[in-house]
Formats: C-alpha cells, sequence, structure tokens
C-alpha cells in the first residue's frame, strides 16, 4: 500500500493523541500543540536524512496552512505553493492539501489545485483517527503524490524549471 | 487562562517550527553532496587527501605516514605492508606509494614486504643470542625459518652486525651461514676426540656423526684440530674413520698369513675393511713375488709346488688332484688360469679333467683296458651290417649335398666323351667307353660297397662326424674303467673321463670297424668271382652235355628227332637258364633262396633283374621252348657275354670220357635201382649209350621210341626180353590197384635179367 520509505518515515511521527478539531475550543489547542510537535519531528527527521522537502505555516487559529513544498529532479528543484485548511471534522477528515500553481496542469487533481489522493490514503487516514495528523497527511499524502506526479509533469512540459525559485544554496 | 497559555505555547512551538525549519536547512549538506564536493575539490588538485578504502574518510599523506609510523611502533618495530592497509583502512597502494616517505631515514627498511625498524633487528639480535647460548650453534637457516625473513638480511643485518656487541659467538670459517659458541665448539671437540679415542675398527664417519650428534662440516672442521690416533679415507660424507691400531693390526694379520699360507684372498681383505685388496697388497708385500689371480693372490711358492707335483706326476704315470694342492679359495677361473702355463709346457704328456691333471700314461691305461669292448663292439657293429648301413647313408648324404657339383661332374665328362667321340678314335674307343661307363653304373646301381676308392671316401666322411655312429658307448667306457677310477677315489670324474675316452675309442674303433668291413667286403668279391667262375664252369658242364646229347640224338630218324630236343631243351635249357637266373640275381642283388628254380622262380627273377640281364635272359627262355637247337646256342651265347663269361673249347677226347662216365654212372644208377619203370628207362639209356657210344637223354615217355631203334642193334633174345619188360611196366603202370601186385611180383623176376641184359651188352 505505501512504499517501504514512506513507512519508515511515517513511523517515526510522533502520533498524536487529541481528538479534536477546531471548533472544539477546549481541545484544539491541545490538538494543535500536538500537530506542532508531530510537524517538528517530522521536519527534524528529514533534515537529518537530507530530506527536506517543504515550508509550513499557519495563521494564529492554525486552521489556515500555507507555504512551499519542492521537488528536485535532475539536480534541479521544483518548487511549488501549497496552502489547505484544516476541515471543520477534522481530524475524522483529512485536510484537502492544494497546489494552486498546478491546478489544472494533470488529471490527478480537483478542482482548486486539490491534490487527488490515493485510494489507499482515506482508508488509511479513517483507520487511524485521531493518530494522524498533518504531518502524517504531508508524509503520506503529499510526499508520494509529488513523487510520482512532478516528473511526469516535468516531462511533459507541464512545468519548467524556473531560475528564480534557486534561493537555495 | 488556560486557553491563552496554550495559544501562547501554540505560538511558541510554531515559532519553533519555524526555526527548525529554517536553521536545519541553512546547515545540513547531505553525504553525496560532501562527496561530491571533495572529488571536485581533488579534481580540481584544490587539496591532496587520500581515501580510506570504505570511501568514508579522507587522509592526508602526512596523516598516512604518522600513522603507518605508529602502528610500526605499536608491533615492535615490525610490520607488513598487507597488514598495514587492513588496519589503516588504506589502499595497498597508498601505503606503498608512502612508504619511500618512512624508508628514507634509514632507521626503517622495507624487506620482502615488511617495514622493518632498526630497534627489531636490534630485538632479534639480543633473540638469537640468548638462543645461540643455550643451544651451542645455530644457523641462518634455521632463524630464517623461524623469523620468516631473508637469510641475507640476517646474516650481515643481524647476525654479522651484532657479532661481538650483542651476538657472543664465532662464525664457521667453512660455513659463513652457521654461528657457534666458543663454549659449543670445546664441547663438541671433546666429544669427538673421546669417539675417536674409543674406535677400534673402521668406521664410516656419518656413524660417529650421528652418534656424537653433531654436524658432518663441523666434524670436518674439526678433526684436523684434533690430532686423531687414526686417518679418514676421505673428506666425502661416505668417509671412513680408520684408527692407526686397525691399520697396524690389518697390516699385520695380512704379513702374517701371507707367510703361513703363502696366499691371499681378496675377499678376506676386504673384509678386514681393505677396499682395493690388489693394490693393498702388492704396497704391502711389495718385494715378493706373487700371482694376482681374479679372487686371490698367490706367491711363487704355491706355483713351484704345484710344477713339482705336476713333473712328479708325469715321471710316476699317474694323476694329481690340483685341488689338493692349491688353496680352496682358488676359484675354478683361477685354477685353470694358473694350471694353463704349467701344462702348456707338458701338454704332451697331461690331459685335464675338471681340476686333476692326469698324465697320458695314465689315460693309455685305461684306454687299454677298454679296447677289447672296442674291438668286440666294432665287430659286432661290422657283422650287424649297421657300419655298412651308417656308411652308405653318410654316402648318400653326402651326395645329396653335392648334387650340384655332381651334376657338374657328370656334364664335364660328357663333354669329355663328347669331345672323344668326335676327335676320332674309331670303333675300339668307343667300345673301350662303352665298357668304363658301364662299370661306373654298375658300381652306383648295385649299391654296394665294392671299391677301394669309396671306402676311403667314406672313412675321411666318418672322421668329419665321427659322432655319427656310435660303436662304443660311454655306458660301456663308464663300465670299463669304474672299478679301476674307483680304487683311485677318481669315480666323480668317471664320466668326464668316459666321454673323453669315448670320442677316442669310438675313432678306433671305426677304424677297426673300417678294417673290418674292407675285410668283409674283400671276402665278398672273392666269392663273387668264385660264384662267376664256378656259374660258368657249370654252364659250360651243361652246355657241353647238351651237344653231346644232341650228337645222341642226331642218330635218331629226323621225325622223332623233335621230341628228344624238346626234352632236352626243356631238362637242360631250363637248367642253363636257371644257372643264368641264379648268376645275374645276384649280381642285381636279388635273393636266390633255392637251389634248383622252378619255371615260375625263373620268370618272376628275370622280370626283376636290370634291363640289361633281362633282355637276353628272356630271349633265352623262349628258346626253351622253341625246340630250335641253333636259336638255343645264340641266345646261349648272348648271355654268356652279357655275363662277361665264355664258353670253354670242347675237348673231343674230353666228350669220350665223359660218354664213358655217363655209361658207368647209368649202369651204377642201374645196380642200385629197384623201382621196375625206372629200371627200364636206364637199361635203355644205358644199351644206347653203350651200343652207340653217344650219350642220350630222354624221357620214359621216349622208351618204346629208343626200343624199336636199338632192334637192329640188340641180340634177338636181348630185345623180346626187352620188349616183353616194357610191356609188363606199361601193364603195370596202367594196370588196377589190384593187379598191380601180382604184375610187380613178375617185374621183379625180370629185374635182374634186365640187369644182366646190360652188362651182357657191354661185353660185346
Amino acid at each position: 500500500m505505501v512504499d517501504e520509505g514512506t513507512r519508515k518515515t511515517l513511523s517515526s511521527i510522533p502520533l498524536l493523541k487529541t481528538k479534536a478539531g477546531p471548533r472544539d475550543k477546549e481541545l484544539w489547542p491541545t490538538r494543535l500543540k500536538e500537530e506542532y510537535q508531530a510537524l517538528i519531528k517530522y521536519v527534524q527527521n528529514n533534515k537529518e536524512a537530507d530530506n527536506d522537502w517543504f515550508r509550513l505555516e499557519s495563521d494564529k487559529t492554525g486552521t489556515k496552512w500555507f507555504g512551499k513544498c519542492w521537488y528536485v529532479h535532475n539536480l534541479l528543484k521544483y518548487e511549488f505553493d501549497l496552502e489547505f485548511d484544516i476541515p471543520v471534522t477534522y481530524p475524522t477528515t483529512a485536510p484537502e492539501l492544494a497546489l494552486p500553481s498546478l491546478d489544472g496542469k494533470t488529471a490527478k487533481m480537483y478542482r482548486g489545485g486539490k491534490i487527488c489522493l490515493t485510494d489507499h490514503f482515506k482508508p488509511l487516514w479513517a483507520r487511524n483517527v485521531p493518530k494522524f495528523g498533518i504531518a502524517h497527511a504531508m508524509a503520506l499524502g503529499l510526499g508520494p503524490w509529488l513523487a510520482v506526479e512532478v516528473p511526469e509533469l516535468i516531462e511533459r512540459g507541464v512545468v519548467k524549471y524556473q531560475e528564480k525559485s534557486d534561493e537555495a544554496k | 487562562m488556560a486557553p491563552s497559555t496554550d495559544w501562547d505555547e501554540i505560538k511558541r512551538l510554531a515559532a519553533d517550527f519555524q526555526k527548525a525549519q529554517l536553521s536545519s536547512t541553512a546547515q545540513r549538506l547531505s553525504e553525496r553532496n560532501c562527496i561530491e564536493i571533495v572529488s571536485k575539490l581533488i579534481e580540481l588538485k584544490l587539496i591532496d587527501v587520500i581515501f580510506t578504502t570504505d570511501g568514508k574518510e579522507y587522509l592526508t599523506p602526512q596523516q598516512l605516514v604518522r600513522e603507518i609510523k605508529d602502528e610500526l611502533y605499536v608491533r615492535g618495530g615490525r610490520v607488513n605492508t598487507v597488514d598495514l592497509a587492513k588496519e589503516l583502512n588504506v589502499d595497498l597502494n597508498q601505503i606503498n606509494m608512502n612508504i619511500s616517505e618512512i624508508i628514507k631515514g634509514k632507521e626503517v627498511q622495507l624487506v620482502s614486504g615488511y617495514l622493518i625498524a632498526h630497534y627489531y633487528l636490534e630485538k632479534i639480535a639480543r633473540e638469537i643470542n640468548e638462543k645461540l647460548q643455550l643451544q651451542g650453534q645455530i644457523s641462518v637457516g634455521d632463524l630464517t625459518l623461524q623469523y620468516d625473513l631473508p637469510a641475507d638480511l640476517l646474516q650481515h643485518g643481524v647476525l654479522e652486525r651484532y657479532m661481538g656487541k650483542i651476538i657472543r659467538a664465532k662464525q664457521d670459517p667453512s660455513d659463513p651461514r652457521i654461528f657457534y659458541t666458543e663454549e659449543y665448539i670445546m664441547r663438541t671437540k671433546a666429544k669427538i676426540r673421546g669417539a675417536l679415542m674409543g674406535l677400534l675398527k673402521p668406521t664410516p664417519v656419518s656413524l660417529i656423526i650421528s652418534h656424537c650428534n653433531i654436524a658432518e662440516r663441523l666434524f670436518m672442521y674439526l678433526f684436523d684440530q684434533l690430532n686423531a690416533p687414526g686417518v679418514l679415507t676421505g673428506r666425502q660424507s661416505g668417509a671412513q674413520y680408520v684408527p692407526s691400531c686397525y691399520t697396524k693390526s690389518q697390516n699385520e694379520w695380512v704379513i702374517n698369513f701371507y707367510k703361513q699360507n703363502n696366499y691371499l684372498e681378496y675377499d678376506a681383505l676386504t673384509r678386514l675393511g681393505i677396499s682395493d685388496p690388489k693394490g693393498y697388497v702388492k704396497r704391502v708385500l711389495a718385494n715378493e713375488d706373487m700371482n694376482f689371480l681374479s679372487s686371490c693372490v698367490i706367491g711363487s711358492q704355491i706355483n713351484q709346488q704345484l710344477e713339482t707335483a705336476l713333473e712328479e706326476c708325469i715321471s710316476s704315470k699317474s694323476y694329481l688332484d690340483v685341488l689338493s694342492l692349491l688353496p680352496s679359495v682358488l676359484s675354478d677361473e683361477d685354477i685353470d688360469n694358473l694350471l694353463e702355463p704349467l701344462l702348456k709346457k707338458n701338454s704332451r704328456q697331461t690331459i685335464l679333467f675338471d681340476k686333476t691333471v692326469f698324465s697320458n700314461n695314465f689315460i693309455e691305461n685305461l684306454k687299454q683296458a677298454c679296447m677289447p669292448i672296442t674291438q668286440k663292439n666294432a665287430e659286432a657293429v661290422v657283422k650287424s651290417g649297421k657300419y655298412q648301413q651308417f656308411y652308405l647313408e653318410k654316402q648318400l648324404a653326402k651326395s645329396d649335398g653335392q648334387q650340384m657339383v655332381q651334376v657338374d661332374h657328370k656334364a664335364e665328362r660328357r663333354e669329355e666323351r663328347r669331345k672323344k667321340a668326335s676327335s676320332g678314335k674309331g670303333g675300339g674307343g668307343t667300345q673301350g667307353r662303352e665298357t668304363k661307363t658301364k662299370a661306373v653304373k654298375k658300381h652306383l646301381r648295385s649299391k654296394q660297397v665294392t671299391h677301394d676308392s669309396d671306402t676311403d671316401d667314406a672313412s675321411s666322411i666318418a672322421k668329419k662326424a665321427p659322432s655319427n655312429l656310435e660303436i662304443i658307448c660311454i655306458e660301456d667306457v663308464e663300465n670299463c674303467i669304474k672299478e679301476q677310477l674307483e680304487n683311485e677315489g677318481l669315480d666323480d670324474l668317471l664320466t668326464q673321463i668316459s666321454e673323453y675316452l669315448q670320442g677316442h675309442l669310438n675313432q678306433t674303433a671305426l677304424t677297426i670297424a673300417k678294417e673290418l668291413a674292407e675285410k668283409l667286403l674283400q671276402d665278398a668279391n672273392q666269392n663273387r668271382k668264385q660264384t662267376h667262375s664256378s656259374a660258368q664252369d657249370r654252364i659250360n658242364v651243361l652246355v657241353n652235355d647238351i651237344k653231346l646229347y644232341e650228337k645222341g640224338l642226331k642218330l635218331f630218324p629226323s621225325d622223332q628227332q623233335p621230341q628228344f630236343v624238346k626234352y632236352l631243351l626243356k631238362s637242360f635249357g631250363g637248367d642253363i637258364l636257371s644257372e643264368f637266373c641264379k648268376y645275374a640275381a645276384n649280381q642285381c642283388n636279388l635273393s636266390v633262396q633255392v637251389d634248383i628254380l622252378s619255371v615260375e622262380q625263373r620268370n618272376k627273377i628275370i622280370n626283376d633283374l636290370s634291363e640289361e640281364y633281362k633282355k637276353p635272359l628272356k630271349n633265352l627262355n623262349s628258346t626253351i621252348s622253341e625246340q630250335n637247337m641253333e636259336q638255343f646256342y645264340q641266345a646261349v651265347d648272348i648271355c654268356l657275354t652279357e655275363c662277361g663269361m665264355i664258353l670253354k673249347k670242347v675237348d673231343k677226347k674230353k666228350d669220350k670220357l665223359l660218354v664213358q662216365n655217363h655209361r658207368e654212372k647209368l649202369i651204377y644208377e642201374l645196380e642200385n635201382c629197384e623201382e621196375p619203370a625206372l629200371i627200364l628207362h636206364l637199361v635203355v639209356l644205358a644199351l644206347f649209350t653203350i651200343l652207340n657210344q653217344n650219350m642220350l637223354h630222354a624221357s620214359g615217355r621216349q622208351v618204346p621210341i629208343i626200343i624199336t631203334f636199338l632192334k637192329s642193334q640188340l641180340k634177338e633174345e636181348h630185345f623180346e626180353q626187352l620188349q616183353k619188360y616194357h610191356e609188363l611196366v606199361t601193364k603195370y603202370l596202367t594196370a588196377q590197384e589190384d593187379e598191380k601186385g601180382a604184375i610187380e611180383e613178375k617185374l621183379k623176376e625180370d629185374m635182374s635179367l634186365m640187369k644182366n641184359i646190360v652188362i651182357e651188352v657191354k661185353k660185346y
């Protein structure tokens, strides 16, 4: 269902405990804290594995998230804007990750740039409520999607390398 | 409150999150990037580093050199480059490249893959010294094995370098690779000296060495310094140590033995440990006169002894057993060699059998003892015809072998003959030749040994192969001389002597046999001649008789003559023919058993005869039944010439005498005769002979004719008596059995009457 690398990454992300959505005034901050901790851990892990591939930040309430994600193909870094909202039914419903810059460029995408996740993702997520969080959605959803779609997009010439994005060394 | 703190906390976490995201990205450089960077730098020659074998670390060469040095020190001054490569996790090539840096300093050297520091060598030297003090000696070879270092390094780099400083030892002068301590050498010397002192007999050096447990080389080296009481036979490993006391006693023994026995056996000398007996003897007994044989040396004394004994043996006509005079160790070959020159001097008078010398006289005596049996056997052989047979076979074999030659011979002869013929010498010559050829033919055909020249041939052949006919066999000889030899105790030589004698005796026997055979042949020849003349005589008599009888029968009327002629030829002619047959058969080697031949026998013989006789005799045979006297005489003539006979002239006076004899014979027979018919026959014949002075040959059947013929000459009464008697006889002969008696009676009465008639008529 998921490849070995993903599974490993996944297992190193701490699981969440609190089941609370943005509407739960009491518990949401707790949940959010856990989300942040998981994310920090995930990012740290990624850095250690020299596998840093996104920047993410949220609004104050922690319901709206935005940032960048990139994919290195043939020593060239392709960078895409990333945004998503925490649904009200969260964490029962997984967040819908969107790459607006790629809207309409690939079939694996809903309107507005929301990526089509694999068939496995949803049941996996459902099984793991409330243990999975944003970090898991990133690792399990966006990561594999990028790995599959970006090279294809580049190949099709839909996505072009842009000079400006080389702010990394 | 709680929510606000929560939110603060969230804010802080968010900040932390951002910090985490940002800070790490700035610092983190992935491993592969690092590798890429370094390789790029190396490529650009900006840095000089060395990879470790796993590729995870880099070293500078200086670091490597330091590490190698450290490693070397840690390992006590000796390290293998390969081990280094493993230990330092650096490629061997890199190490090798950097080793030159280390070696530069002279303190460290690279020896067959090992880095060796000077302090390591010092350490080894100390170890070696310890070991040397313990063992007394040490060889570079052992050390090489022990330290796994090249001998050269150990030799020069360690032993020689530290000799006298660290190592207290001496180098073996003959082998620089071996080192001894002074004490060891002293000890070994003492050991060897003790061993050599103790030895009494020659000992292989190898044995001494193994006993003393020292090196051969050392032994040889030290031996010279020892002043040992003896000598070494050589410097090789197979050498022997010969103590001088042993040499001395050896010499003494040899000289004494020779003085006592006057000979020396090589084997004995070899047993004493003398490797070159001949040379040794020559050296030790230099002033002796000696005879070197294959197995021993013999002094002149023995030779002289032998010589004297031999002379004595010859003069005493006996024998000499050489073995009893010579040392028993001499081989047969040696004895032969020794005897040869002696016997050569006396070869006329001696014979050697095995190892016993016989004087010829002795042998001659033995031979004489065998002569009787030789003579006997020779006679027996000749008598039994074996010799002749052997001789014939010999001749046949010879003629087979020389067939070619003979053919040539014949051809030559033929050629000669033709030449003679063409030269036209005349009829006489031809005849002469014919007789000659005939003679040759006869001898070849007859297969009889008649000529002396032939016998000579045979004897020469017999000489060539005397063994072909064994007249006297070895057993005979043995039996003859056995007793004599046994008395002398020489029976073991019996067979040899017998063989020798047998050869000679057989020769003698052959000669005797030859003589005997020749004698026999001469006798036979004489016999033959006699048969020839007697046959001739008999034939002469017979022919003469026939002529006389013919004369008698001519008195009869011519119509009656044929009967008489027929009978005459049948009887006397037959006799003549028989006579010829017998003679011819004899000539042709046909045996004739009976004296009187029947017609069938005659015919058979004639058929068996050789061609030259067959024809005339057949002719004669046919004339016998022809009733023609002339033809008969002619046939007889031919036969006579064929048989080489002549008809003697007839003496008229003798004829009369013959007639008279015949008459007397008839009368004598008559007087003694009792048979009536025969009496008549005889009376008639006698009367005819008396009255006509001629002989008559007639059968009983012709009696009546003769009686009628006599009628005119007889008195009446005599004639009548004769007639009557004749009738009676006729009657008697034809009468039945029962009447015969009576007639016989009558005839007997008249018998005397008949005899009287003859007497009376004689008185006319």
